[in-house]
């Protein structure tokens, strides 16, 4: 396994290398100026030259990136270009915390709450609460979540005032809202595939076996059937983890969450190219070390599969 | 198996509960808001409206204007002229600390002022502030790093010198947020971010905490002039949207906040905000500017006539903007001391005249034959985009024009703004003290850096500089207002409308003077929560 998980590491490389690479060439194509922005007022061509010169962007851009590269290497993320002195690493360390713990609790939000309705559903496949449930997965799925953001913040902090409207200002209560935001459509898709692969679970020959010999129902459920459902499942939940790091991104600045993800936004639409890189960086290593554990923890849920 | 469930939802929704768990803050803060994170806060390199707000918080200048425009003492207590008005002497203020405690020297004044001036420091408003001081030309070559022009006389006597040319509006400017006293040991111990790690300042709060993104917290300072603020305990949330802002208002977590003009009309008519509701003029003028050097008809001053005679800006104000905001007939907004708006109130360069606006374009020879113009607009708020849709539809019918209302992110339109390439832009300018240099200078001056419009008039330069070197306010005002008709008669700036601010304030809220200038707030150390 574990030759198995270097091999992955070191096939993400490439793709490391190419995102890098698109990231890097696009946020300098798209019009706007770092130098202009840090200049402002004092801006004339001579000092834009300057200024230019002195933070690398007058290179040719493959050079640009190899230095980028090989700073990355040694850890350097360099400097904001926006705001001199302070380094990307400290931008990261100061919102990536707040980021993880919002999307982390929306995926358990959404895989215990998935997996709960999921199973109700299979279990009564056919029935009024699985046919409800159908309505509320396309419902949460069709519906944009800055949509739903909107309307529970006017019912539950305009209206009624039993949670905080945005920012982290009161504890756990503010993160209520952002949290179920950006879990409902995880949830959606997680109460589908658990339905479906229990749906299909509950048909099979081991279910009857474990009824005739008179197991509990629950136990037939959890223990047999939903132990051999797992593998879609668990699949899901990594993809829904992707889902929900680029939820943040607009669940972050409808809440005004101070995470990573606001940061990248607010870098976007400076033309902050260190920060971009690095929060693109960021998410794509969370993005494929979820999925090199979800690929390991097949070995762990079925026996059958080697690595 | 329903039990299994019910249960497997319950286990869920605890430890969603319990791993979410954080501290509360303190009750008994006093709330404001934010517009967005600083980049800095240094007040010398200050450029964005939070850095400006937070300079007004924490730091303290040598005077101060009030909401109606009045210079009032702050570091200094008082001052007298010489030298037929061109040495100033202040008496600074001995009740003045800074916020670790020691006391505030005429040495600290002038150290700041230096690295102010001091090209090193790239501090953007340094020739507003600081350019009619004798040396400043030298500080800015880099012969020196000590402005001439300030000495300091006494422990608590400081002597500013000024060039005859660059006399006017002096006091005006030193009550910009830049031109602060800092700490200088603080300063030069704590590196390129000192204000990161230390509260440099000498003004009614000390930072307590920066919380990216988050907010500010802030404590009352015992040394400030004017002695402890009336509230202790100060935070400014970050609320980037103004949205969110009315949001966090309406559900009781900031005690003020601005109204989105958007959502102006709702508030106003709402019976729940009618004595929490505050609207107040802005020193805020909305422009057309018209760019010959990017768009070549408007090099034919009948083509730019033409123009602003297509645009009733009364419809503008009256439509678009429901009567909030009032129309502009000249571009230095009233609230500024002898103002062409506020002393010929009725002054139009140009009255609303389409048939005129047609025979103009005929006889320049263009009529139906204009290419495409682009008209980018300033992304931070709504009203830009509203007034230039405006303006595109008139001068489509009028004219028929073909004007595509460029709408672009933040960084693209700063970029196209200071490189001066928008054939045409919508902009607003807001006063960051009050005066006539302030808007001619800053953006019409062929000399300036803000000149986004490349308007080049040796005529209105040498009028700029006969205001400068007046040696009466009344001298002075008369001549910026001869140097505004000839900038208006040019018509490179057309202004539309100008704007006033809509707050909500809390009723235990006391002390909340409205001001003209920046975001709206300026007199923190007189906020007070009543119980």
């Amino acid at each position: 396994m574990i030759r198995y998980a270097l091999r992955r590491i070191l096939l993400t490389v490439p793709l490391v290398l190419v995102a890098a690479f698109l990231v890097f060439t696009a946020g300098r194509l798209a019009p706007g100026d770092p130098v202009a922005a840090r200049l402002g007022q004092e801006y004339d061509p001579v000092a834009a030259a300057a200024l230019r010169r002195q933070m690398g962007l007058d290179r040719p851009l493959v050079v640009q990136f190899a230095a980028y590269l090989a700073a990355v290497a040694r850890f350097d993320f360099g400097e904001s270009l926006i705001t001199p002195g302070r380094r990307v690493s400290a931008i990261v360390a100061d919102h990536l915390p707040v980021s993880l713990r919002l999307t982390t609790l929306a995926i358990l939000l959404a895989g215990g709450v998935g997996l709960a309705l999921g199973v109700a559903g299979a279990v009564r496949a056919g029935g009024a609460l699985d046919r409800t449930l159908q309505l509320l997965i396309l419902g949460a799925l069709s519906v944009p979540n800055f949509v739903v953001a909107a309307l529970l913040v006017l019912l539950f902090g305009v209206w009624w005032g039993v949670l905080p409207v945005a920012g982290l200002y009161h504890g756990w209560r503010s993160l209520v809202l952002p949290v179920v935001v950006l879990a409902i459509p995880p949830t959606a898709y997680i109460t589908r595939v658990v339905r479906a692969s229990m749906v299909q679970a509950l048909r099979e020959d081991y279910v009857r076996t474990a009824r005739s010999k008179g197991l509990r129902e629950a136990r037939v459920v959890l223990a047999h059937a939903l132990r051999n459902a797992a593998l879609p499942i668990v699949t899901q939940v990594g993809l829904s983890f992707g889902y929900a790091l680029t939820g943040a991104f607009v669940v972050e600045l409808i809440f005004n969450v101070p995470g990573l993800a606001r940061v990248g936004v607010e870098a976007i639409l400076q033309r902050d190219y260190t920060v971009i890189q690095s929060v693109v960086l960021v998410y794509m290593g969370i993005f494929i070390a979820v999925n090199l554990l979800v690929d390991l923890s097949y070995a762990l849920l079925d026996p059958r599969v080697r690595y | 198996m329903y039990r299994t469930v019910v249960i497997l939802l319950a286990v869920t929704a605890i430890v969603v509960v319990g791993a979410s768990a954080t501290a509360a803050p303190a009750a008994g803060v006093l709330r404001l808001w934010m517009p967005g994170d600083a980049y800095s806060l240094d007040p010398a390199v200050a450029s964005d409206f939070t850095t400006a707000i937070a300079s007004k918080v924490m730091h303290l200048t040598l005077v101060r204007t009030d909401s109606r425009g009045r210079i009032l003492p702050m570091g200094a207590r008082s001052w007298t002229t010489s030298g037929g008005g061109l040495v100033y002497t202040f008496e600074l203020d001995p009740r003045a600390r800074f916020h670790n405690g020691r006391p505030v020297t005429a040495a600290d004044w002038k150290w700041s002022f230096d690295r102010l001036a001091n090209p090193e420091t790239k501090a953007g408003a340094a020739a507003a502030v600081l350019g009619g001081v004798v040396g400043f030309d030298a500080v800015r070559r880099g012969d020196t790093t000590s402005l001439a022009g300030i000495r300091v006389v006494g422990p608590l006597r400081l002597q500013i010198a000024l060039r005859p040319e660059g006399r006017g509006g002096f006091l005006n400017r030193l009550t910009h947020y830049a031109a602060a006293v800092l700490n200088r040991e603080e300063v030069e111990s704590g590196g390129p971010t000192w204000f990161e790690r230390t509260s440099a300042g000498a003004g009614p709060f000390r930072l307590v905490r920066w919380e990216r993104n988050a907010k500010f917290v802030f404590e009352g300072h015992a040394g400030f002039v004017y002695g402890s603020p009336r509230t202790r305990d100060f935070e400014m949330l970050i609320v980037p949207s103004a949205a969110t802002r009315l949001n966090l208002y309406e559900a009781g977590e900031l005690h003020a906040t601005d109204v989105p003009l958007t959502d102006y009309r709702r508030v106003a008519q709402d019976p729940r905000y009618r004595d929490e509701l505050r609207v107040f003029p802005r020193a805020q003028v909305l422009w057309l500017g018209l760019n010959p050097e990017a768009y070549p008809p408007f090099r034919d001053r009948r083509v730019r006539q033409a123009v602003a005679m297509a645009i009733d800006r009364d419809r503008i104000a009256r439509t678009v903007f429901f009567g909030f905001y009032t129309p502009a007939g000249a571009f230095v907004p009233p609230q500024v001391s002898g103002a062409l708006a506020a002393v010929e109130p009725a002054y139009r360069a140009y009255p609303y005249d389409p048939q005129r606006a047609k025979q103009l374009l005929a006889e320049a020879g263009v009529a139906g034959r204009l290419p495409p113009l682009e008209l980018p607009n300033n992304p931070a708020a709504p009203d830009y985009q509203m007034a230039a849709e405006a303006v595109a539809a008139m001068l489509k019918e009028h004219l028929g024009m073909d004007v595509r209302v460029l709408r672009q992110e933040h960084a693209a339109w700063s970029t196209g703004l200071v490189r001066r390439e928008f054939p045409a832009l919508l902009a607003g300018w807001t006063a960051a003290y009050l005066d006539y240099g302030y808007y001619l200078d800053l953006l019409l001056d062929s000399r300036s850096g803000l000149n986004f419009t490349n308007y080049k008039n040796p005529e209105f330069d040498r009028l700029i500089d006969q205001a400068n070197a007046a040696r009466s306010d009344e001298e002075r005002e008369a001549v910026y207002r001869r140097a505004e008709r000839l900038a208006l008669a040019d018509a490179h700036v057309i202004p539309l409308v100008f704007t006033r601010f809509a707050h909500l304030v809390k009723p235990q809220l006391k002390g909340y003077e409205g001001s003209p200038l920046n975001l709206g707030i300026s007199e923190f150390w007189g906020l007070a929560l009543s119980r």
